[in-house]
C-alpha cells in the first residue's frame, strides 16, 4: 500500500469511522463521568452493566421472544433496579472510607457481576439480533458502516438528552447541586440520598445500552465487561468530571484507534487506550475538562 | 526481662493449641480414593468454562463417553476398566496445571487430555522428568508435534500449519485463471492464533500465492469495522481466518458482504463445528475450511462416526447434533486406549517410554472413517483433513475435496 | 489469661515476638514448615509452593499499598518482569541465587520508573496509571518475542544448586518457603525502621508528613521499588515452579486477586498478607471440595465451579470491605484479645 502517493481516501475513511466510533465510547464515558460526578468513585463495574444490560436484553428479546421495544423497556428497568440494589447495599456503607476500599469495591462487585453471568448463561459466544440498521453509507469512495453511524446518532441523542435533563429538569439541577456540595444541598433541602441512588441508576441504564449496542455490533458474552477499561482513556483525557470532556475525549481517542488499527495494525490498536492513558497522567492529569483537585490539609 | 506465665496455664493453653492443630492437620484431605486396582485412569482438565466453554464441554462428555462405551462394549482396555476423570480447567493454565497436579498426585494415570497450548508446553518438562504419562490436548501447534524434544505428546490431527498449508493446496487447485488468487490471513494475537502464521506464508510464498492482507485482532468480540476497511482495500479473493472459534468471524463476514466484496471466507478446524457456523446465519453461505474428521450425520463408510452417533442418541437423547469437539474427544480415548493396548499386549508397562514407542507403532491405523485416511501417528500428529463448505439452506457442511494428506 | 506482660526496655517492645508462649508457637511453625512436604502428598506440597510466592507478592503489594498507600493494579506485570528476567538470566546458565535477586532488581528498576510519576498524580489517578502499566507490560510480554519468547512463552531451566537439581515440588518447596519467610519477616521488620514509619506517615496524610521533614519523593520511590522488588521475585519463582510461562498467566485479574488477598488480610500487616494469602489460596480448593460433595445432587455443578469461584471471589472482597474493612487480621486479634483476657470480656 505504501510508495504509492497518499491515499486520502483511505485516511478519510478511516477517520469517518474512528469518529463516529467514538460516539459510543462517549456514551460507555457517561455512565463513568456520572457516577463519578454524583458519588466520587471510578465505578470499575461499568463494564459489567453493560454486559449485564446486554445480556438481560438477549434473555427477554431471544430467548422470551418480547418484542424489541418491550425487552428494552424491561432490560432497563431490571438494571435500573441492580444498579440502585448496588449503591445501597455496598457504595452507601462505604461512604467516606479511603478510595482504595470504594475502589476495591467495585471492582470485587466486577468479579462477582461477571461470575454470576457466566454461571447463569455460559461462556460461550451468542450472537444478538441486529438492533442498527446495517446498510453501509457511502460518500464517495469511503464506506462506513451502517451500524458504526447509526450508533454515533444513538450516542449523540442520549448524551443531548441528559445533558438537557440536567441543565433544565428539578431533578437534574438537584443532581448538579448535591453532586458539587453535598452539605448545602442538604441544607437546602434536596434529598442527597435519593440523588446518589439515581445517579447510580442513570449510569447502570447508560450502561446497558451501549452493552447492548456493543454486543448487536460485536457478539454477546461474558467478556462484554472488559470493553469498559478502555474507556478509561476517554475520562482520563476528558476529565473525570466534565460530560463535555467525555464527549470530545471519546471523539479524539475513537480517531486515534481506527487509525492505529488502519496504520500499524489491530494489536497495536489494543494498547493505545492504555499508553494514552499513560500520557495525560504524565502531562495533564486532570485532563482536558476536569476541575483540578485542591488538598487541604 | 521476660514474663513468666504461670506454669499451669501455659501447659493448659499448649495442650489446647497442641489440640486444635492436630485437629486442623486431620481435616487436611488425606488423599483422595485410589484407582481400584486393575483400574485404568484416563485424567483430562478440559476447558469446560471459559472463553473456549463450548469447545470444552464437547471434548469432556467425547472422552468420557468413550470410556464407558469401551468398558460397555470391550471390557475396557486388556480387560482393565477404564475411568475416566476430568476436571474443569476454566482455559486458564494455573487451574489446568492445578488439576493436572491434583489427578497426577492421586490417580498417577498413565494417560492426560490437557486444555491449551500454554498448558501442553507447560506440562511438557514435568511429563518427560516424570516420565509416567503420555498427553494429549486441543492443541496443534506445530511446536508440539516434536516426537524428539516433545516426546509425550500427541495430537489426534494435524498441525495448524498443516491445516494452512491444505487451505493454500486447494485454492492453488481450484483456482483457474491468468493471475494467482490474493489471499489474505485474518488471526487473533494468541498462542493459538499466530502458530501457524509464518508457514502459511511460506507456503504461499511457495506456491506464489500474494498474500495481500495480514490482519490482527484480539480474539473473541471487537469492533472490526476498520478491519474490514482496510480488507476492502486489499481485494483479496480468499480470506484465511484462524485463531478463532466464533466471534468475531461472523461479524467480519457480514461487514464485508455488506461492503460488496466476493471473498471466500476460510477456517481452520476449531471455527468448523456446524454449531458454529450455523451461528454466523446467512452470512455463512460459501463458508469453507479444513476439518480432520467426518461429521457425525456423514456415516455413510464410516462405522465408528455410526457408534458415535448411536451411542451419543442414547446417552444423551438431548443431543440432537454431535459436535466435532464431541468427535475429536472420541477420537482421543481411542488413541489412548490403542497406545495401552498395545503396550499391555506386548507384556509391556504403561510408562512413557513404552507408550512413546507404541504410539509411533500406529501406521496405517484404521480409524473406522473418523478421520478418512488410514492414520498413522509417527510423527505424533495424524496430518489429514478434507475441505468442506457450508450450505445455509440445508445447514450442512459438504466436503468439497478429497481427503489431503500433508507431509 | 495474659498476665505480667511487662516491657522493660524499648528493644524489648519493640521486638517481633515478645512472649515466650509466642515464641514456642513459632518453634512448632518451624517444625511443620519443614515436616511438611514428607507428610503431606504431592498436590498439597504444590499448594505450598504457591502459596509462598502468593505471601511475596502479597507482602510486596502491602508494602505498597497497605503501609504507603499507593494503590497498584499492575502488581502481576511487575511479577511478569522478575519471571521473564530470571528465565533469561537462568537460560545463559546464572543459578538462581543470583537471578532471583536478579529478576527482583529488574521489577525494583521498572517500579521506579513507574513511581516517579506518583507525585503528581494521586489516588484513583495512580491506580489508573497502573492499570495502564498492566496493559502496556503485558503488550510488551507478548511482543518482545527476542526476550520473552512472545506468546510462545519461555521455558525455565530447572533451579539447580551446585548440581543438585530442584527437579519436583518437593524440592522446590525447600527454596520457595525459606525464601517467603525470610522476605516476610524482612517486610515486618522494615516497619520498626525509620524508612517503615516515613511509609506510613506518608499514607497517613501525605502533605502533613512533607511538612515534616520526609522526602516524598524518595520515600515514594523507595516503597515502589520495595513492592516490585518483592513482586519480581515471587515472579522469578514462579516460573521455576511451572518451569516455563506464558504471557497470559499475568493479567489485571491476578493483580486484583493480590489486591484482594491483602485487604482480605488486613491492610498494613504482615499477619494480615500471611493470613490474607492462606485464605484466598485455600478459598477454591474448598468450593472445589463442597463441589464434589454435592456432585452426587447436582452434577452439573462441576461445570459453573469456575464462574462460581468468580462469584465467591467478588462477594468475599465486597464483604470484608463492608463488614470487615480491617480483615481477617481484625478477626484474628479479637480471637485473641478473647483468649488473652478470659474470664474477663474483650
Amino acid at each position: 500500500m505504501s510508495g504509492n502517493p497518499f491515499d486520502w481516501i483511505a485516511l478519510a475513511e478511516y477517520s469517518a469511522i474512528g469518529l463516529l466510533s467514538g460516539g459510543l465510547l462517549a456514551l460507555i464515558a457517561l455512565g463513568f463521568v456520572l457516577i463519578y460526578k454524583g458519588t466520587g468513585v471510578i465505578n470499575f463495574a461499568m463494564g459489567e452493566f453493560m454486559m449485564l444490560g446486554a445480556y438481560f436484553f438477549y434473555t427477554t428479546n431471544v430467548m422470551w421472544r418480547l418484542p424489541t421495544l418491550l425487552a428494552l423497556v424491561a432490560t432497563l428497568a431490571a438494571v435500573a433496579l441492580v444498579a440502585a440494589l448496588i449503591e445501597r447495599t455496598v457504595l452507601r456503607p462505604l461512604a467516606g472510607q479511603p478510595v482504595i476500599s470504594v475502589l476495591m469495591a467495585t471492582i470485587g462487585l466486577a468479579s462477582a457481576l461477571h461470575g454470576g453471568v457466566d454461571a447463569v448463561w455460559g461462556g460461550a459466544n451468542l450472537e444478538m439480533p441486529a438492533l442498527l440498521p446495517r446498510k453501509p453509507f457511502t460518500v464517495g469512495e469511503i464506506l462506513v458502516p451502517g451500524q458504526v453511524v447509526w450508533s454515533f446518532v444513538l450516542a449523540a441523542t442520549i448524551i443531548t438528552a441528559f445533558t438537557l435533563y440536567f441543565r433544565f429538569s428539578k431533578t437534574g439541577v438537584a443532581m448538579r447541586a448535591a453532586a458539587s456540595d453535598p452539605i448545602t444541598a442538604y441544607v437546602l433541602g434536596i434529598d442527597v440520598r435519593r440523588t446518589q441512588a439515581l445517579t447510580w441508576i442513570f449510569a447502570g441504564m447508560v450502561g446497558a445500552v451501549a452493552g447492548i449496542v456493543v454486543a448487536s455490533m460485536t457478539s454477546l458474552s461474558p467478556a462484554l465487561g472488559g470493553a469498559a477499561l478502555g474507556v478509561l482513556a476517554v475520562i482520563i483525557l476528558g476529565g473525570l468530571d466534565s460530560i463535555a470532556g467525555a464527549i470530545v475525549a471519546g471523539l479524539i481517542v475513537g480517531l486515534i484507534e481506527s487509525l492505529t488499527a488502519g496504520y500499524l495494525g489491530g494489536k497495536v490498536r489494543d494498547i493505545v487506550p492504555y499508553v494514552t492513558v499513560l500520557v495525560i497522567l504524565l502531562v495533564r492529569p486532570y485532563g482536558l475538562f476536569g476541575t483540578r483537585q485542591i488538598e487541604r490539609l | 526481662m521476660s514474663n513468666s506465665d504461670h506454669p499451669t496455664d501455659l501447659f493448659r493453653r499448649r495442650m489446647v493449641g497442641a489440640g486444635v492443630g492436630a485437629a486442623g492437620l486431620a481435616a487436611l484431605p488425606l488423599h483422595s480414593a485410589i484407582a481400584q486396582s486393575g483400574e485404568i485412569v484416563i485424567g483430562a482438565a478440559p476447558p469446560i468454562t471459559g472463553v473456549f466453554a463450548f469447545a470444552g464441554v464437547g471434548l469432556h462428555q467425547g472422552l468420557g463417553d468413550y470410556c464407558e462405551w469401551r468398558n460397555a462394549t470391550k471390557g475396557g482396555v486388556a480387560g482393565r476398566k477404564l475411568r475416566y476423570i476430568g476436571e474443569d480447567s476454566g482455559y486458564k493454565m494455573d487451574q489446568a496445571m492445578s488439576v493436572f497436579k491434583k489427578i497426577m498426585g492421586a490417580h498417577k494415570p498413565p494417560v492426560f487430555y490437557g486444555d491449551s497450548t500454554a498448558w501442553a508446553k507447560a506440562a511438557a518438562k514435568e511429563v518427560s522428568q516424570l516420565g509416567t504419562t503420555l498427553t494429549s490436548s486441543p492443541s496443534f501447534s506445530s511446536d508440539l508435534a516434536d516426537p524428539k524434544n516433545v516426546p509425550y505428546y500427541f495430537m489426534a490431527g494435524p498441525t495448524y500449519t498443516a491445516m494452512g498449508e491444505i487451505l493454500l493446496e486447494y485454492i492453488n487447485r481450484t483456482s483457474r485463471g491468468a493471475s494467482k488468487p490474493a489471499v489474505a490471513i485474518v488471526y487473533s494475537d494468541t498462542e493459538f492464533g499466530r502458530d501457524p502464521i509464518s508457514g502459511i506464508k511460506a507456503k504461499a510464498a511457495a506456491l506464489q500465492m500474494p498474500i495481500v492482507q495480514e490482519i490482527v485482532t484480539k480474539p473473541g468480540a471487537v469492533d472490526v469495522s476498520s478491519e474490514v476497511a482496510k480488507l476492502r482495500r486489499a481485494k483479496p479473493d480468499y480470506v484465511i481466518f484462524h485463531g478463532y472459534v466464533l466471534a468475531p468471524i461472523p461479524e467480519f463476514i457480514k461487514q464485508m458482504r455488506e461492503a460488496g466484496m466476493t471473498t471466500t471466507p476460510m477456517g481452520t478446524i476449531w471455527s468448523m463445528d456446524k454449531t458454529t457456523v450455523d451461528a454466523m446465519g446467512a452470512a455463512g453461505q460459501g463458508w469453507m475450511g479444513v476439518m480432520p474428521y467426518r461429521y457425525s450425520y456423514d456415516t455413510k463408510d464410516a462405522p465408528t462416526m455410526q457408534v458415535i452417533k448411536d451411542f451419543a442418541a442414547k446417552a444423551r437423547p438431548n443431543m440432537s447434533y454431535v459436535p466435532l469437539f464431541y468427535t475429536h474427544g472420541w477420537l482421543v480415548g481411542m488413541i489412548f486406549s490403542e497406545v495401552m493396548e498395545r503396550c499391555l499386549k506386548a507384556g509391556k508397562a504403561l510408562t512413557g517410554v513404552n507408550m512413546k514407542a507404541a504410539l509411533e507403532s500406529m501406521d496405517n491405523w484404521d480409524t473406522g472413517g473418523v478421520t478418512g485416511l488410514l492414520a498413522s501417528l509417527k510423527g505424533h500428529q495424524i496430518a489429514s483433513g478434507r475441505i468442506y463448505t457450508y450450505d445455509a439452506s440445508s445447514k450442512l457442511l459438504e466436503p468439497a475435496s478429497g481427503w489431503i494428506k500433508t507431509a | 489469661m495474659r498476665i505480667g506482660d511487662f516491657r522493660a526496655s524499648y528493644a524489648h517492645d519493640e521486638s517481633l515476638w515478645p512472649t515466650r508462649v509466642q515464641r514456642a508457637w513459632l518453634g512448632v511453625l518451624a517444625v511443620a514448615l519443614i515436616a511438611l512436604p514428607f507428610g503431606a502428598n504431592g498436590y498439597q506440597v504444590s499448594l505450598a509452593c504457591m502459596l509462598g510466592i502468593h505471601v511475596i507478592a502479597a507482602a510486596g503489594l502491602n508494602i505498597m499499598t497497605g503501609y504507603t498507600g499507593l494503590i497498584s493494579l499492575g502488581h502481576a506485570a511487575f511479577m511478569g518482569v522478575g519471571c521473564y528476567t530470571a528465565a533469561w538470566f537462568a537460560q545463559r546458565g546464572v543459578p538462581f541465587f543470583l537471578t532471583l535477586p536478579l529478576a527482583g532488581a529488574m521489577a525494583a528498576l521498572l517500579g521506579l520508573l513507574v513511581g516517579l510519576p506518583s507525585l503528581r498524580i494521586k489516588g484513583l489517578y495512580l491506580a489508573v496509571a497502573t492499570l495502564a502499566t498492566q496493559f502496556v507490560l503485558v503488550y510488551v510480554f507478548r511482543e518482545w518475542d527476542s526476550v520473552t519468547g512472545g506468546v510462545r512463552g519461555v521455558n525455565v531451566p530447572n533451579a539447580s544448586l551446585f548440581g543438585f537439581e530442584l527437579l519436583n515440588d518437593q524440592r522446590m518447596y525447600f527454596l520457595i518457603a525459606p525464601v517467603a519467610v525470610a522476605l516476610l519477616v524482612a517486610a515486618r521488620n522494615l516497619f520498626r525502621t525509620r524508612v517503615g514509619r516515613a511509609f506510613i506517615a506518608i499514607r497517613d496524610k501525605d502533605i502533613s508528613a512533607e511538612v515534616l521533614g520526609i522526602d516524598l519523593l524518595r520515600y515514594k520511590l523507595a516503597a515502589f521499588a520495595i513492592g516490585s522488588f518483592y513482586a519480581g521475585v515471587a515472579g522469578a519463582l514462579l516460573g521455576y515452579f511451572y518451569r516455563a510461562m506464558t504471557p497470559e498467566y499475568f493479567t489485571l485479574q491476578l493483580s486484583i486477586f493480590y489486591l484482594a488477598a491483602i485487604i482480605v488480610g488486613g491492610l498494613g500487616s504482615m499477619l494480615g498478607t500471611l493470613l490474607g494469602a492462606v485464605f484466598m489460596t485455600l478459598v477454591p480448593e474448598l468450593l472445589r471440595g463442597i463441589v464434589a460433595s454435592i456432585a452426587q445432587w447436582a452434577p452439573s455443578a462441576t461445570e459453573i465451579l469456575s464462574p462460581v469461584q468468580q462469584v465467591v471471589f467478588g462477594l468475599l472482597i465486597v464483604g470484608f470491605l463492608v463488614f470487615e474493612p480491617h480483615g481477617l487480621l481484625e478477626i484474628w486479634r479479637r480471637v485473641r484479645r478473647t483468649f488473652h483476657l478470659w474470664p474477663f470480656r474483650a
